[in-house]
């Protein structure tokens, strides 16, 4: 009897005009899709979870594998003095372990909204539901496998007897911003994704190339082209400051990270409004 | 009571309007590099809040639809008839509003649901049940709801025993109707089904046939697709031709299908003039026996354009052979041009215990129809001259065009007949059906 509960007919017009040109439906329209998104989001969080490791076997462990191979392979490196790394507040093994599950968020933040949008084609292109459910389930997945990293971060902590001080309790606020910072970068990306394979595929390249600008394997430089060119990695601030308010609590760059902050959050609200523009005009142009 | 006094409210008193569509285009291009690009472009422009000029084509493109307008109320079943290409697909894009119009405008009231046979987001992976929840959820119902409608869905689905087994341990039939179970128990107040109600056994199609027609008496609006005329005859009042992005017609479905069945049959009328003359072989090339000419004869044996429905006819072969050869075999294989591009038939002379012997010289070899059952439209037969395995001469393609005067309006072909009433005064033609009975029975003891 459900289905004759007095329920206003929502109404939708489609119009071939920018809808930039009625910004307070525009607005509206972005809030109450957000609203409606947030149960499907978290219906295709737990499905995209759940199918994750069940054709694996080694399943949650790949969570940790990277971090481990990284720190083996670059303390060998170190330790034979091939590659110079400069000293770290925290014992190195620990040191690039704890940035590479920090790394590793990031990318898994970047290339989640690109393989979403190119995986959920079939689904966008006959389905009209509030798109922001594919980025908002991404981004809770981005979280949830920090969660399963973090099991290693704990570890890692109490095996090298790390000391933490209170700001540990900040430390979630700017990962968050590092998070947050991913996503926007990729939801901008994501409907060119969808149109040119270009995209996924340099996405891998740049990410690749992006880790060594930042100060993962090694501590932040200070001087030079290179240091010049990691000072200005906006990845850099939001890194390093998550890792010091986990460990020294010692901030060494908080203007910069403000900075990076704040454009971030610009930034992926005026990615959203691109993102919800764009989106049929993609869906146009592949089958469905 | 309360329950009954909203139903009478809520349910408007008469035949809203549920959608309107006017004067909408869209246009596509087939290049795909362009194609891409000026996606990119569309977005740019629209991001700057430019005019895209949207109703002129650039090059390359084409209209996909071109100015269609209609409206839909609501309990309305509305269907959508046209060849592939035709833009049937296109048009409920836009009316999901997934894609935007390239003109025009397009006024949806109420909740839109596509009825699509595999489910979208299905993931291989992943059970029955947690399919189900990802699916409906995507369709845009809330955990409550889909909690409650889970059995039925289960249950309509036919698939209770497979619930939690993934789905890619499922026959294609069984994803079939887990989709569509999914689809249907959404209710929304528009449900747009496009050719889904070709999946899945008779049995199934029935249920979803008769699922149908319950939304539509609780006022639920359908905009139905189909190639199958008579699937679009059943289900709607109303129809809307669309031919290459065209409005051909709108209305009674009856006269919209005639008019589209007609133009089926009747494509590529012009170049089929039932005369095909071959070009001569020059000896060297010959195997012995080569084809001439291939046509028609009346009854009368005057040579015709094309054979009527429902008339007897021959199909004539003119061939020249270099010396008198025993035992020719004759095979036709014909297509229907005008319908899906269908083998209709597949003769061979030598099936049918005639033995043909080619004299030296030209000669004729005629297939005497005591009644031709085509329907109209264009044919392209293919033709053999053959003996055991050796093959003289082929025709890779004879097309052919048949009329027809008398009514085979939704008929696959003509069954030539006759009609009488005999009168039964001593009953016995009853006695006749009792001791067949009878005897099928006894048949049946042993």
């Amino acid at each position: 009897m459900t289905k004759f509960a007095p329920r206003p007919l929502a109404q939708n017009i489609y119009t071939p005009e920018s809808i930039l040109r009625h910004p307070k439906r525009l607005f509206t329209r972005m809030w109450y899709d957000l609203l409606a998104s947030r149960e499907l989001a978290w219906r295709l969080m737990v499905r995209d979870i759940s199918a994750q490791y069940r054709q694996s076997v080694l399943g949650v462990a790949w969570a940790f594998i990277p971090p481990l191979v990284m720190a083996a392979g670059f303390t060998l490196a170190g330790e034979a003095q091939v590659i110079n790394i400069g000293r770290t507040d925290i014992p190195y093994p620990a040191y690039v372990m704890f940035s590479t599950a920090l790394w590793q968020t990031f990318v898994d933040a970047v290339n989640g909204p690109v393989t979403a949008v190119t995986k959920a084609k079939p689904m966008l292109a006959r389905v009209n539901f509030p798109r922001e459910a594919i980025i908002l389930a991404k981004v809770g997945e981005v979280f949830f496998n920090f969660a399963i990293k973090l099991i290693l971060i704990i570890g890692i902590f109490i095996w090298y007897r790390i000391a933490i001080t209170w700001t540990i309790i900040l430390a979630p606020v700017a990962l968050i911003h590092l998070i947050v910072f991913g996503t926007f970068i990729g939801t901008l990306l994501s409907p060119l994704g969808v149109l040119y394979d270009d995209v996924a595929r340099g996405l891998t390249m740049a990410t690749g190339f992006w880790l060594f600008l930042t100060p993962v394997v090694y501590s932040v430089p200070e001087s030079g082209l290179f240091g010049a060119l990691v000072q200005l990695n906006p990845v850099t601030p939001l890194l390093v400051t998550t890792r010091e308010l986990a460990t020294t609590g010692i901030v060494s760059e908080p203007v910069s990270f403000w900075i990076v902050s704040l454009l971030t959050w610009i930034g992926l609200f005026l990615t959203w409004i691109a993102f919800r523009i764009a989106i049929p005009y993609v869906i146009e142009r592949v089958s469905s | 009571m309360k329950l009954q006094e909203t139903k009478t409210i809520t349910k408007p008193t008469e035949s809203e309007t549920l959608i309107t569509v006017e004067n909408v285009s869209k246009k596509f291009c087939r290049d795909l590099k362009k194609s891409l690009f000026y996606g990119v472009k569309d977005i740019c422009t629209d991001l700057t809040g430019g005019r895209r000029r949207s109703d002129t084509l650039r090059t390359g493109e084409f209209w996909a639809l071109d100015n269609i307008s209609f409206d839909l109320k609501q309990g309305e079943a509305l269907g959508l008839v046209g060849a592939n290409g035709a833009g049937k697909s296109t048009l409920l894009r836009i009316l999901s509003g997934l894609i935007k119009p390239d003109t025009g405008s397009v006024k949806v009231r109420g909740r839109l649901a596509p009825l699509i046979a595999l489910g979208a987001g299905f993931n291989p992976i992943l059970t029955g049940r947690e399919n189900i929840y990802a699916n409906m959820a995507i369709l845009g119902l809330p955990t409550q709801q889909i909690e409650e409608k889970f059995e039925d869905v289960v249950e309509f689905a036919e698939i209770s025993e497979a619930i939690d087994a993934p789905v890619q341990t499922y026959s294609s039939g069984m994803a079939a109707r887990l989709g569509f179970a999914c689809a249907i128990h959404v209710e929304p107040e528009i449900l747009l089904i496009d050719e889904v109600l070709a999946v899945g056994d008779v049995r199934f199609k029935l249920k979803c046939h008769q699922r149908l027609a319950e939304l539509k008496k609780q006022g639920t609006a359908f905009i139905l697709v189909s190639h199958t005329p008579y699937i679009v005859l059943n289900a709607c009042e109303r129809s809307i031709y669309l031919n290459q992005g065209k409005l051909i017609g709108a209305g009674e479905t009856e006269q919209i299908i005639q008019k589209y069945e007609q133009d089926l049959r009747l494509s590529g009328e012009g170049t089929a003039t039932g005369l095909t003359i071959l070009p001569q072989k020059p000896e060297a090339e010959s195997l012995g026996l080569d084809m001439l000419a291939l046509f028609f004869r009346n009854q009368d044996q005057e040579i015709v354009e094309a054979p009527q429905t429902g008339e007897p006819a021959y199909l004539c072969i003119k061939c020249k052979a270099h010396e008198a050869i025993a035992d020719i075999d004759l095979r036709f294989k014909i297509n229907y041009l005008s319908g899906e591009n269908k083998q209709v038939l597949d003769i061979m002379s030598v099936n049918d215990n005639t033995s043909l012997n080619a004299p030296e010289g030209i000669f004729e070899v005629q297939m005497y129809m005591p009644c031709c059952t085509f329907i109209e439209g264009v044919y392209t037969a293919k033709v053999y001259v053959k003996k055991g395995m050796l093959s003289f001469d082929l025709v890779p393609s004879f097309r052919f065009r048949v009329d027809c005067k008398v009514n085979i309006s939704r008929c696959a072909f003509y069954q030539p007949r006759s009609w009488h009433i005999l009168a039964d005064e001593k009953g016995q033609s009853w006695q006749e059906i009792e001791r067949y009975k009878e005897n099928l029975i006894l048949q049946k003891g042993e």
